[in-house]
């Protein structure tokens, strides 16, 4: 063993570093040298780094560096810019005129109303407000005023640390880029003028039009304001008005169907829930957490449903149970039908990925302008909403659960003369549960999360009680509503996640 | 057709890829080559011109190296599958012509199959697990339970039915994997390397309870290995395959003593040929034998011609003389002197 550690010839790196570096090799070859001679961790200085800041790093091929470097950088500047050139009391100066402006209207005003006979004291009164006001701004605009040394300082304290940083560890990240390109020589190397030309580039483009965009106090209008034609904007969303309007007005039967199916499985389980003698309703839900998940998931359903029950939230709390079951059933009856076709389709995932992208990255309150005009108000619409949010997870999920089955074990149900439907029912879904119920998991999760902006268009329940919160800035009613749904989310997901780890577990 | 072949398989071909019709037009038309199949039409040869017939009753072993298309060429005769072009023949039946209501009855009736990485499935019980064809096939599960209790004890696992595969190690896993495909009284057993990933105890352990087995059922049985040492245990025929090809099929003994070429010899350079040959393959006639000096046929140990070098052997040791043969009726027919005995040992003639 010894031998091998003590007889270890050194092996020369020089030439390799030297095609790496491309200019400069032998101070790159001494410094690595000295990096990689020891297992304490050395940061040798790098002068020209230091000095060049971001052109170095991208001289040397380093443009995650690069654009790091110039955004933090940038962040100094701007604060050096506003520092010498900054009018830094201009926003309350402005303030301070519109004051007196105003204050100057309303004195016209009281004018012309005295010699109507009437009462100006209270117009005065404001007026004499305002001049205060303005006064006390003009003085705030002059104490901003004197502090611009402040910001040129900590823009000057910033860019030296950025450019100490960088003249510190440049040559460790070099050495890393270096090691990284033995492995693998598509890594940028070498020193190149065209390079340090671009990053120049990059930096005159833009360096000037960004401090001057912050520093100066009333900048040119393009720097601020994006081109836009409101003309465009009007058009196109009048265009989909209509067309929002024809096709409701045209499938008026198709979604009336829809409403109505979806109200009649939401009064079924309705009238379960919330018109059943309350006692009964709990009882049952702790009986079927126990028998289904464990007795722990029993005891803590009882202590939520304890909770909310003495909350008074106890009707608002089924409602918004028996909203997100019906979704959530839906969701899962759709989904994972869909994550299995998707599952073997792989032109049909490719199609449906952008627009599963869409149902959950699209703001909900965006849909819920269609879904109104296509549904009316109410909890179907809701209900419907909450379906588009929550139903992706579980039909991505499923699909990945079914990919992952080993597609030997399919092959051997195959070769025992299983039907596709029988290596289904028996290989795939049983071992893809895992994955299935994490989109489930998921699914019911992000349905609660949906009960709030339900409610905006009409379905009651916790949401609406957390809705009229926000309304009043009722912090404590808005917490205690929040929590509700909160336990409602966690007692619907510890009895599905139980049931199945119960089966697990034999 | 022969009454006793029960597979059959006429110059099958597969090549993977999407232009493989036309890649095949191309073999028959023009005898493209591996490579230039792949060059032209970006397609993968997998197994090429495949014949052969493995008879009732009999262990037909198809050694290869990994890559070789063996695993390729056993998912044809179940269509796991399908032939880019050939016949296949089970039993007197196209496979080819089945309609898939067919192939299903075939594959749950008549075929069984076991896996080099055993493909149990994780969620059920072992006894579920060797239940599993009998329960594709809608058998009751009173039925299912005393077939699978029955196929479990004769790999020797009797106790273990309501453990799960997981609690099992390697081999017992494979025995399990055996009881399945036996449950449900195939008449074909095909084995996709069931034993390679076991460590060499186990595998030796499983070849000799899959040997006695295989006495017992009289399964036909189509095993795949890489391991020579394995194809020539257990096979009655052996058929070596390389780039997709056989490159010969013939019993144990001939593949050894008469490898077809550089390919096979480097093969069989290793094995111990004890078992394989024969005294009849190195004998040399009675009449033609010259006795040295100090020789005396008359005082030689006589053994019937049939035994094997590892027999012969151990009579060598205990004479000078060298050994007579003689044949059924008990007359002389011929002579393996010690010279001759250590040319065979060593796999000459």
């Amino acid at each position: 063993m010894s031998q091998v550690l003590e007889e270890a010839p050194e092996i020369d790196l020089s030439d390799s570093i030297r095609e790496f570096s491309g200019s400069n090799s032998d101070y790159y070859i001494e410094k690595f040298a000295e990096i990689q001679g020891t297992s304490e961790t050395v940061n040798p200085w790098n002068m020209a780094a230091a000095v060049l800041g971001p052109v170095w790093t991208a001289a040397r091929g380093m443009w995650t560096m690069f654009w790091l470097f110039t955004i933090a950088e940038m962040v100094a500047l701007v604060q050096i810019g506003k520092g010498i050139w900054g009018d830094l009391g201009a926003e309350k100066r402005a303030e301070a005129a519109g004051f007196l402006e105003r204050a100057d209207e309303i004195r016209r005003q009281a004018a012309i109303d005295a010699a109507a006979g009437d009462d100006i004291e209270p117009s005065l009164q404001i007026a004499h407000n305002l001049q205060e006001a303005a006064e006390n701004s003009m003085i705030a605009a002059e104490a901003l005023g004197s502090t611009w040394w402040i910001y040129l300082l900590v823009g000057l304290v910033l860019l030296g640390l950025l450019r100490y940083l960088l003249g510190r560890y440049a040559n460790r990240l070099y050495e890393l880029q270096y090691s990284a390109w033995r492995v693998n020589t598509n890594i940028l190397s070498g020193f190149n003028w065209q390079r340090i030309g671009y990053s120049v580039f990059l930096l005159l483009l833009i360096v000037p039009v960004t401090l001057y965009r912050f520093t100066v106090s009333t900048p040119v209008a393009w720097t601020v304001d994006v081109p836009a034609d409101p003309n465009v904007f009007t058009v196109t969303s009048l265009w989909l008005d209509g067309w929002f309007d024809s096709t409701a007005n045209m499938g008026q039967h198709f979604f009336d169907a829809i409403v109505l199916a979806t109200q009649s499985v939401l009064d079924g389980i309705e009238l379960a829930l919330v018109d059943a003698p309350w006692p009964v309703v709990a009882l049952l839900l702790v009986l079927v957490a126990w028998r289904v998940a464990s007795i722990r998931v029993a005891i803590f359903t009882a202590a939520s449903l304890a909770y909310i029950g003495l909350m008074g939230l106890w009707e608002a709390s089924m409602v918004s149970i028996v909203m997100v079951g019906t979704a959530s059933a839906f969701c899962i009856a759709i989904g994972i039908p869909l994550g299995i076709w998707f599952s073997r389709s792989e032109r049909a995932y490719t199609a449906a990925r952008p627009i599963l992208d869409l149902m959950q990255t699209i703001p909900p309150f965006v849909y819920l302008i269609p879904i109104i005009a296509f549904f009316g108000t109410g909890r179907v619409p809701g209900v419907i909403a909450t379906i588009i949010f929550a139903m992706p997870p579980v039909i991505r999920l499923t699909a990945l659960g079914m990919r992952q089955v080993s597609p030997m074990v399919k092959e051997a149900a195959t070769a025992f003369g299983a039907t596709p439907r029988q290596v289904l029912m028996g290989v795939e879904l049983p071992l893809a549960r895992p994955a299935i119920m994490t989109g489930v998991n998921q699914t019911i999760l992000m349905s609660l999360s949906m009960v709030v902006i339900a409610s905006l268009i009409g379905a009651k329940g916790l949401g609406q009680e957390v809705l009229i919160a926000l309304q009043y800035v009722a912090k404590g009613q808005g917490i205690l509503a929040g929590l509700a749904i909160l336990f409602c989310a966690m007692m619907l997901d510890r009895i599905v996640q139980g049931r199945f780890q119960r089966q697990e577990d034999h | 057709m022969q009454d006793d072949v029960v597979i059959e398989l006429k110059s099958a071909w597969k090549i993977f890829g999407s232009r493989d019709k036309e890649a095949m037009e191309a073999v028959k038309s023009e005898g493209l080559g591996k490579t230039e199949i792949l060059e032209r039409y970006g397609a993968v040869v997998g197994i090429a011109d495949c014949s052969f017939n493995v008879r009732r009753g009999e262990i037909f072993c198809i050694m290869g190296l990994s890559g070789s298309g063996k695993s390729t060429l056993v998912r044809h005769v179940n269509r796991l599958i399908e032939p880019t072009s050939g016949e296949i023949w089970l039993m007197g039946e196209d496979v080819m012509k089945l309609s898939s209501t067919a192939l299903r009855e075939i594959r749950a009736k008549k075929i069984g199959m076991v896996f080099q990485h055993m493909a149990l499935l994780p969620h059920r019980s072992v006894r579920d697990n060797v239940g599993y064809p009998l329960e594709i096939r809608g058998e009751s599960k009173a039925r299912r339970w005393n077939v699978s209790q029955h196929a479990l004890g004769l790999v020797g696992l009797e106790g273990f039915e309501d453990r799960f595969p997981r609690e099992l190690s390697g081999g017992m896993q494979q025995r399990v994997g055996l009881a399945r495909a036996l449950a449900c009284d195939p008449d074909v057993l095909l084995m996709d390397e069931p034993f390679s990933a076991l460590d060499p105890l186990i595998r030796r352990q499983l070849q000799d309870q899959f040997m006695a087995l295989s006495e017992q059922l009289h399964k036909t049985t189509l095993f795949i290995t890489h391991d020579l040492d394995e194809a020539i245990r257990l096979g009655t025929r052996i058929a070596i395959m390389k780039d997709g090809r056989i490159v010969q099929i013939g019993t144990p003994e001939d593949i050894v003593t008469n490898p077809a070429d550089d390919y096979v010899r480097d093969f069989v350079q290793n094995i111990s040929k004890l078992k394989l040959i024969f005294a009849h393959t190195i004998q040399v006639p009675v009449n033609d034998y010259v006795p040295a000096a100090g020789e005396d046929l008359g005082q030689s140990p006589r053994v019937s011609e049939d035994v094997d070098l590892d027999h012969l052997v151990d009579i060598a040791v205990t004479t000078t003389q060298p050994i007579v043969t003689t044949n059924e009726k008990g007359e002389d027919v011929g002579v393996v002197s010690k010279d001759r005995l250590l040319q065979g040992i060593k796999g000459g003639k």
